[in-house]
């Protein structure tokens, strides 16, 4: 049995409840020997990145938090010496705050950067998964109790496997193995807003049609106009706008590396 | 070892910042006598769902319910930074140089530095000035400066505590709040549809289920569901959000800025220049009449000059047609996306959301967009299933029955021992007066006790409106309309019915009144007028002004007005006192709970009560003993619990030792049974008509009509105004040459207006605070990237947003998430003065806000909406502002908690 994290980043609103709450806990207070306190401010165990996509007015935001992903492959174990990270048998990973003394390697070694020095301690230090409150009686770490949308959740890896299965790790390439899961990181989107120049009105039903290598996606636009292909890979994508009674109009060599909002189009009559 | 893994104790303390409400119950854990952490109350504590019987939404096959904990907002959170803030007035403190009994230096206020004194020298100073100034000029002449916003205190409320000792003198002038989020509602909405006290829709009954079942989009104009309803305690309105979309309703968001609701729960967002809403909901009339797709048969019975109405859109009454051609100019949509928008509204079943704040209702003429809003509803078949201007916050507000149906069976009433929202004496009829305030017959019944720390004391001789003070001190006198200027707090009848007060927006008014002193002295509990109100610049002269010879401040925090205050009284925290919360407003469960003291007094710190009490004890035991009833701080407690009601249901004793009362929630058939909003005057105008002076909707203002039907600002019919006598702050005017953007300005997203802006951890937050070059922590400037661009301005550069009324200094938050065009910064970004009244590096907003009224006749103040230009900082003129105001720039700032207490303060530690 192992502790896992999930995280539903569709049901993220931002309101860094997490990383605020990580701070209640742990900064300025002493969990030897799970922890020693976590600086006022400066260091975030719990991190919370906002990431804002596209332009003006096709834009959209999400939030990843982001603690120790409690690897099954963990780096900062093997970079440790004397045993100063260990796993519990819950499956948390905890940097022994005595024997990690000195031991800056710890740090340097996390792949994800949740690992951070604490200069005026000499130590390097994470998240505990508030191993110190689930051992005194408590279910929840903090972040997962302050969530107020549901967005995370905490508890056994098995009793979690529904919401587990198809979620994305982080740096799955680094091969670590996190038990913090992601579910809906959306991917690059495509969009715009079509519109006939001389009736200044937006084409509601035009069909876009975008392919990419061979894959293709369609759609319609909607009431304003507005067209999304959401969830792309990053990559090359082409795209044609049909509309009866118009000209077809067509973009070429989309590329989304960043998401893409082509703005308003106009599309001539025939 | 194990120790410190459990808690010494555990209290309930809310950390509500509304003033009169408490608010999510949060448990506080404390450990040698500090505070550990603070966590939310989970209600299966004491309570099964038999106790509670949960509340639940049931539409389109899901189920939105109660939670089974208090959700805590990022404010509530992060409370213990704020307990313990660096910021903390930690004694009674004088201005070095201000000296009673000599020089006074007013010029100097806002500038020069604080001395520790004692209690008593404190308490005996305040009380000798009072009686001088009372002895020279009479009572009025101190102004009391009490609001509403601040911790949610009862039996020592954060507000009101030194309006009661000035009762007790013989009067003073009272400082009337406007409605700071409401102000188009107020001075314009009710004119239309009455919607008493607020002029948002009333009643808000019920209105999630069956906007759950009905609608099909909603339209989130100007509201940021994920922002301000964390100032009152509450983050389910996010939860509702995202339930609302997954039961398949569209979101439609329309602001200058994608904010943090739009930001995750928007389908589709259409940025809009701040302040022209007007034209865009004219054009959306124009298309509609039209192409004849209003319902006519509902204008026809339930709105009153609609011909009027029409005539404006269609251009028959000033000869230009509100086109989407004409609107697109002027509000920055696309003229095809204002077309679609009309006509996908024209198709289905929408209702509009709000959350107050925001460009939409705190601009110029903010009266305008209120009204025409109502009437697009109207046009739309207002109160019929799905069609409703519903709340994202205040979910409780002087309703009887709530959008969400969270409310008990019955709603326990606590009682506020302050008086800060009290109408003058004579001038409103008293069926429509202000009772939150008193002890009502049946608390007088259950709690007798407590009657007489309840008399009235004399109202009030006179007062002046709060955007009007600056002015009102500057100039020696004032006049405006309106015997209230603000909502008037009377509780529903039965059918949810309310007084009209419409008609106390006429009278024309005037300070000082006959035979009564202007202002000489000032007594302010809410020390943030110049962060929250309009031209705060002009606020800060007016406080230098040799006319006021003492300002008296009592706050927890040093911040904001404090800087211009001679002496500083120092006030403790929730967390540091016995109190009785009420959670009405959190969106969970109602409770009463008791909040036990979890920490000492930081410093020398007292409740506002005892401050009060403290200088009553200087001025006469005759004054200690009627202002305190001699009655304890514990006692009070007792007895406010007894007044309540719940002892009918909870002993005193069970009580403290479960310390909540949950009251259940109604059960679905009580629920099923109260009509949604206005549908009773959908289905029946006849008899139940609104609260104007014709029962309908009105689309030409009957009492605009007969009181002033020549005003160009808030003509009878709703208008478009590109200026007026008030205001010149459009894009089209000659000042927007020097200053090109419109400066939009909202409640803020990490502080509750200037409240929480020192809690440190939020100030790490990207959109909370930037950290310049210079290593201040700077408040943040939003700037589209072309915007951006033209001024050579990158992100997090130190810049300057500035007009003919000041200059604040801001981090660059370069962006794609506001328009071109406009400027973008929260309100209430705590002070600090460089040169006061002049120039200011903490991001105090409001310091360059019009200076003007809402309008001649609406005495609202106008804080978004504003011109403004933005321009990079160069080292040059930074280090010239360094050279030139050396001591401003020297005073300590804390790395994390920004401006502290030793940076106001002589080093005198050895001086007491």
């Amino acid at each position: 049995m192992a502790k896992a994290f999930v995280i539903d980043v569709a049901k993220c609103s931002g309101c860094y409840n997490c990383q605020l709450a990580c701070k209640d806990e742990h900064a300025e207070n002493d969990w030897t020997p799970y922890a020693k306190p976590q600086p006022l401010t400066g260091q975030f165990w719990c991190r919370v990145t906002d990431h804002v996509q596209g332009t003006i007015p096709k834009v959209r935001i999400h939030y990843i938090p982001r603690f120790c992903n409690h690897c099954r492959n963990a780096a900062c174990m093997e970079a440790a010496k004397d045993g100063a990270v260990y796993r519990r048998e819950d499956g948390l990973v905890i940097i022994d705050p005595e024997k990690a003394a000195g031991q800056k390697q710890i740090a340097d070694a996390c792949p994800y950067g949740a690992v951070y020095w604490n200069e005026a301690l000499n130590l390097p230090q994470k998240c505990t998964g508030c191993a110190h409150l689930l051992d005194h009686g408590r279910k929840l770490p903090r972040c997962v109790e302050a969530c107020p949308t549901d967005a995370l959740m905490f508890g056994e890896e098995e009793e979690l496997a529904d919401y587990i299965e198809g979620a994305a790790v982080l740096l799955p390439e680094t091969g670590s193995a996190p038990r913090v899961y992601y579910r809906n990181i959306p991917g690059q989107f495509i969009a715009g807003t079509v519109y006939d120049p001389v009736e200044k009105e937006v084409v509601i039903g035009a069909r876009c049609l975008l392919n990419s290598g061979g894959k293709r996606w369609e759609t319609r636009t909607d009431e304003y106009g507005d067209f999304w292909f959401n969830d792309l890979p990053v990559g090359l994508f082409d795209l044609s706008i049909q509309m009866p009674g118009y000209e077809v109009k067509l973009f070429e060599r989309l590329r989304t590396r960043e998401c893409v909002n082509l703005g308003d189009i106009p599309l001539s009559r025939k | 070892m194990a120790e410190k893994f459990t808690p010494d104790q555990q209290c309930i303390v809310s950390t509500s910042l509304t003033g009169p409400e408490s608010g999510a119950p949060c448990v506080v854990d404390t450990n040698d006598g500090r505070i550990t952490r603070i966590r939310p109350y989970y209600y299966d504590t004491e309570y099964t769902d038999a106790n509670c019987n949960p509340w639940k939404i049931e539409a389109r096959g899901k189920v939105f319910k109660a939670p089974d904990h208090a959700m805590l907002t990022p404010f509530g959170l992060g409370y213990k930074s704020r307990v313990y803030s660096p910021n903390r007035v930690m004694y009674p403190l004088k201005r070095v140089d201000w000296d009673p009994n000599g020089e006074r230096n007013p010029q100097n206020r806002g500038k020069s530095k604080y001395v520790r004194i004692s209690w008593d020298e404190a308490a005996q100073i305040v009380a000798d000035e009072l009686k001088r100034i009372k002895a020279t000029y009479g009572p009025e002449a101190v102004l009391c400066q009490a609001d509403m916003h601040g911790e949610g205190k009862n039996v020592a409320p954060a507000h009101g505590c030194p309006n009661r000792l000035l009762s007790l003198m013989g009067g003073y002038t009272l400082q009337m709040r406007n409605p700071d989020s409401w102000e188009g509602w107020h001075w314009g909405a009710k004119y239309v549809w009455g919607c008493e006290p607020v002029g948002q829709m009333a009643p808000q009954a019920n209105l999630y289920p069956d906007i759950a079942k009905h609608s099909d989009s909603l339209l989130f104009w100007g509201c940021d569901p994920e922002t301000t309803p964390y100032g009152f305690g509450m983050c389910m309105p996010g939860r509702l959000c995202y339930w609302l979309s997954e039961i398949g309703l569209k979101s439609i968001y329309i602001c200058p800025d994608l904010n943090y609701g739009a930001a995750v729960h928007g389908d589709k967002w259409i940025p809009i220049l701040p302040n022209t809403d007007a034209a865009l909901q004219l054009a959306i009339a124009y298309i509609w009449i039209t192409e004849g797709t209003y319902d006519k048969e509902y204008i026809a019975t339930h709105a009153y000059g609609f011909d009027k109405f029409e005539d404006y859109v269609l251009g028959r009454e000033d000869g230009i047609p509100k086109t989407p051609e004409w609107a697109s100019e002027k509000c920055g949509v696309k003229e095809w996306t204002i077309k679609a928008l009309a006509r996908d509204w024209a198709k289905k079943t929408v209702s509009i959301i709000h959350g107050n704040g925001g460009g939409l209702i705190r601009g110029p003429y903010s009266s305008e967009p209120a009204r025409l809003e109502v009437m697009l509803l109207g046009m739309r078949g207002l109160g019929k299933p799905g069609v409703h201007q519903a709340k994202m916050l205040e979910w409780n507000l002087w309703n009887r029955d709530y959008p969400v149906p969270y409310q008990g069976q019955w709603v326990p009433k606590i009682t506020q021992i302050a008086d800060p929202l009290r109408p003058v004496d004579g001038d409103v009829d008293p069926k429509v007066n202000m009772d939150r305030y008193v002890l009502n017959d049946a608390q007088k019944k259950r709690a007798p006790e407590l009657i007489k720390l309840f008399t009235q004391f004399p109202a009030p001789k006179q007062f002046i409106p709060r955007p009007l003070i600056h002015r009102a001190i500057l100039e020696g006198h004032a006049d405006w309309y309106g015997l209230q200027v603000f909502s008037s707090s009377q509780q529903p009848d039965q059918n949810n019915f309310r007084q009209p007060t419409q008609q106390y927006q006429f009278q024309h008014m005037k300070y000082p009144r006959d035979g009564l002193s202007r202002v000489h002295m000032i007594w302010t509990d809410a020390p943030c007028q110049i962060t929250c109100w309009n031209d705060g610049n002009l606020t800060a002269r007016a406080y230098q002004d040799p006319s006021i010879e003492c300002i008296v401040a009592q706050h927890p925090w040093l911040e904001n007005d404090c800087y211009y205050a001679d002496i500083i009284f120092p006030v403790i925290t929730k967390h540091e006192m016995n109190d009785i919360g009420n959670d009405m407003s959190s969106g969970g469960f109602t409770s009463i709970y008791l909040e036990e003291q979890c920490v000492p007094p930081v410093g020398e710190s007292l409740s506002d009560f005892d401050v009060c009490a403290k200088v009553a004890e200087k001025l006469g035991p005759e004054y200690y003993d009627a202002y305190t009833d001699n009655m304890d701080e514990k006692t009070r407690v007792r007895f406010f619990y007894k007044a309540t009601g719940c002892e009918e249901y909870m002993t005193w004793e069970e009580f403290r030792k479960k310390r909540i009362y949950v009251v259940p929630c109604k059960t679905q058939e009580e629920l099923d049974k109260i009509p949604a909003g206005l549908y009773p005057f959908y289905s029946d105008p006849e008899n139940h008509p609104l609260t104007t002076p014709t029962g309908k909707l009105e689309y030409y203002s009957t009492l605009l009509g007969e009181h002033t039907p020549d005003d160009p600002e808030r003509p009878p019919v709703p208008h478009w105004v590109e200026k007026s006598e008030s205001h010149d702050e459009r894009l089209s005017s000659e000042r927007a040459k020097k200053y090109p953007l419109l400066c939009v300005s909202n409640h803020g997203r990490w502080r509750m207006h200037s409240q929480c802006d020192d809690i440190v951890w939020n100030r790490e937050v990207g959109t909370m605070k930037i950290r310049g070059k210079d290593g201040y922590q700077y408040e943040p400037v939003w700037l589209h990237t072309s915007e951006a661009e033209k001024r050579g301005i990158c992100h997090g550069d130190i810049v300057k947003v500035f007009n003919e009324r000041g200059i604040v200094l801001c981090g660059a938050y370069v962006t794609e998430r506001l328009m071109p065009g406009v400027c973008y910064v929260d309100h209430g970004s705590r002070l600090d003065p460089i040169i006061p009244g002049w120039l200011d590096r903490g991001g105090a907003i409001n310091t360059i806000t019009p200076t003007s009224t809402t309008s001649k006749k609406a005495t609202g103040m106008a804080v978004a909406g504003f011109l403004a230009q933005v321009e990079k900082v160069t080292d040059e003129e930074m280090a010239q502002w360094k050279r030139d105001y050396p001591e401003a720039f020297a005073r300590h700032i804390d790395p994390d908690a920004g401006v502290c207490l030793d940076g106001w303060m002589i080093d005198n530690k050895e001086a007491i």
